[in-house]
Formats: structure tokens, C-alpha cells, sequence
């Protein structure tokens, strides 16, 4: 009969214990977890705002609280009244209009001067790198009308494009409306402010039968 | 003991000193065992931090908010002292901020990716540490085309 003698036994002993030490080391290990991953995902990102003539935000952007742009469903008017004598004469009659909007939603600054301008402005918000720029769009009536069926092409009626203190090119430049169809009237890059003031005129170079000529353009913006 | 054993002794003594010593002096970082930890929302909803275009750089970053119950596995460094930091490794979109508030077991901060802060230093004296995170993640809009994972973690450096 074999006997191991007592110290053989300590190493057996020993032997053991580590290996159950490293199988529990391992079963550890295997439940354990090193750093977290939070998933990141744009959430209605996407946003337009469009205001010609007058329009809503909660307080201006570079305000605090900063502000939140809201709808408006107001149609502002351009108007003129063109004197008998003046009729036809060729000289462009200034159109006036009943926007009172003269402030920059983005600072509050008076950028535009009633009633001779016309507020347009907004921006649209994307996600991603620099995308296409989103366009403005004018849908525009053949002509004006009066209640008897008379007509004045669209096309007598331009625009001249500033803002107080501006420097540059503007994002709504000067134009002639085109006699029916759309047109488009400006652009805005993605996350940015855009905004100009629009002086209309009436080319007065015809003499049509006197009335009450009116006409709706509606302005549409489209983002990529 | 003859003279050439007492030198050979004081050699092999001055060797293993200068192996232990060095990395006595610098602290040791290992990466902590989270994987208690959960998230109360499966993903985190990116949104404008301001809701129109600003002309500063800030005014396309978009923030996000998530809440984390930590609990970290500090078993190994039980009944020593330690420093636990929150890394947030520089990672895909680009530059990322994260601020974080707690509940107190923890500190609260602020980091940006590549960096770490420390949330914790003193004695370890129980097997796990918890707190409830609220983390705010910050990215820039150009870089949010779509999901990003964003991967942190807790490492301890042993005193």
C-alpha cells in the first residue's frame, strides 16, 4: 500500500484550491460587463419656419427664456391707390402695407419700417452635414381682378429688397412677379436665420377701367 | 553569512525594490464591472438645444437626456481606498459633451469625449456602488444624420 507522505498531501491540497479559485475567477468574470452604450438618435429634428407680413414666437431666440416660433394665419396686404391723374402716367406707384412687423424675431432688432416693408424671414432646421437649401416659393395668380372680371397682369407688380443696417446679398432678393405660375423668390441654408424687407411697387404703365384690382400670392416653403 | 552573500542579498533586495517601487508610485487603472447598471430608456432623443438657428456655434447643438441606475462592481478594492472616474472615450459622430447629475453617492460633472472626471474618491466599503444618473449628452446637429452608439465607462485607480 502507498502512503503519500504528509506534504505530498499539502500540495494536492493546495493544488486544488487554486484551481477551484480560478474556476470561480472565471465564472466571475464571465457575468461581468465593462462600459455602456446609450444610443443617440435625432428626434424631430426637422424644422421650417416661414413668416411674410406678420408672424408668431413665444420670445426672440436670443432672448431667455429663448423663444419658440408658432403659427400665424394672418394674410397681410399690399396696397396702393393710384390717382386719376396719375393713371398710366408710367411712374411706379409705392404700395403700402398692413403688416405691422418691423422686428427681427431672432434679436428683436428693427429690421424692417412700415408701411413701405414687407417682413419675410425664417430658417429651416436639419440634422447632418450641410444639406441643399431649402427654397421659397411664390404661387402666383394669372392677375389681379376687379368684381367686374377686369384684369392687371401680376407682372406690374416688383419688388426692391433691404433691411435696416444690412450689409450683403439678401436671402429674398428683388423681383417681378411673373404672371401666373410659381416662382421662386429665395432660399435659406440649413440652420440658419434668413430674412430681408420687401418694398412692392405697381408699374402703372396702363390705363385700365377704374376698380379694385386684387389678387392672393401665396408663399410656400419647401425643405430638402 | 560571508560578506559576497550579505552583497548579493542587499543586490537582490535593491532589484526588487526598484521592480515594486515604480509601480507603487503610479496609480493602477482598471476598468469596473457595471454591468449592474440600467437604463430607464432604451435610447436617448436627440433635440435642438435652441429651437432656431443661432449665429454662435451653439446654436446647432442638440441635447439629450437619459437616466442610469448605476451600480458598479467594486468588490476587488473592497476595504481600500480608490478613485472612480467616468471616461467617456473620443468616439464616432465627433465631439461629444456629457454632464451628468446625481444623486449624491456619486459626484456630479461635466466632460468631453476623450476625457475623464472623477465621481468618486475615498475608501471602498461595500462590494457594490450605486446612484441614480441623470445624464444630458451634447452633439453637434451636423453630426446627428442619424443613431449613434456613444460608449462610457467607470475605471478605478487604486491608491
Amino acid at each position: 500500500m502507498h502512503t503519500a507522505p504528509p506534504g505530498d498531501w499539502v500540495r494536492l491540497e493546495r493544488h486544488r484550491l487554486r484551481r477551484a479559485l480560478c474556476g470561480a475567477a472565471l465564472f466571475a468574470a464571465a457575468g461581468a460587463a465593462y462600459g455602456y452604450t446609450a444610443t443617440l438618435y435625432p428626434q424631430s429634428p426637422q424644422t421650417v419656419y416661414l413668416q411674410v407680413g406678420v408672424g408668431n414666437f413665444t420670445n426672440c431666440y436670443t432672448c431667455n427664456p429663448q423663444g419658440q416660433p408658432e403659427n400665424n394665419t394672418t394674410v397681410n396686404n399690399e396696397t396702393v391707390s393710384v390717382t386719376g391723374a396719375a393713371v398710366g402716367n408710367g411712374a411706379p406707384q409705392a404700395m403700402t402695407t398692413n403688416s405691422t412687423a418691423t422686428q427681427s424675431f431672432w434679436d428683436y432688432y428693427v429690421y424692417c419700417s412700415v408701411p413701405g416693408q414687407l417682413y419675410i424671414g425664417g430658417f429651416y432646421r436639419t440634422t447632418g452635414a450641410t444639406t441643399a437649401a431649402a427654397q421659397v416659393i411664390a404661387t402666383v395668380p394669372t392677375a389681379l381682378t376687379d368684381p367686374a372680371g377686369d384684369k392687371l397682369p401680376f407682372s406690374s407688380i416688383k419688388w426692391t429688397s433691404s433691411g435696416n443696417g444690412d450689409t450683403g446679398g439678401e436671402p429674398f432678393p428683388a423681383g417681378t412677379f411673373v404672371n401666373g405660375g410659381q416662382q421662386s423668390v429665395g432660399s435659406m441654408a440649413s440652420n440658419t436665420w434668413n430674412e430681408s424687407c420687401w418694398s412692392f411697387s405697381y408699374s402703372n404703365t396702363t390705363v385700365p377701367p377704374a376698380g379694385t384690382y386684387t389678387g392672393v400670392v401665396l408663399y410656400t416653403m419647401s425643405a430638402p | 553569512m560571508s560578506a559576497s552573500s550579505r552583497a548579493a542579498s542587499a543586490f537582490f533586495l535593491a532589484w526588487v525594490l526598484s521592480i515594486i517601487w515604480p509601480s507603487g508610485l503610479q496609480a493602477r487603472t482598471t476598468a469596473i464591472d457595471d454591468s449592474g447598471s440600467q437604463a430607464l430608456e432604451p435610447a436617448v432623443g436627440m433635440r435642438w438645444k435652441s429651437a432656431s438657428p443661432t449665429r454662435s456655434p451653439d446654436g446647432n447643438l442638440m441635447v439629450g437626456t437619459t437616466t442610469i441606475r448605476v451600480r458598479v462592481n467594486v468588490m476587488p478594492w473592497l476595504r481600500r481606498s480608490g478613485r472612480i472616474y467616468l471616461a467617456l472615450p473620443a468616439q464616432q459622430p465627433g465631439p461629444i459633451g456629457l454632464s451628468w447629475v446625481t444623486q449624491g453617492r456619486f459626484l456630479s460633472g461635466k466632460l468631453q469625449s476623450g476625457n475623464r472626471v472623477l465621481v468618486y474618491s475615498g475608501p471602498i466599503t461595500s462590494a457594490f456602488m450605486e446612484d441614480t444618473l441623470t445624464f444630458q449628452f451634447t452633439v453637434n446637429g451636423a453630426l446627428m444624420r442619424r443613431s449613434v452608439p456613444v460608449t462610457y465607462h467607470f475605471e478605478m485607480d487604486e491608491d
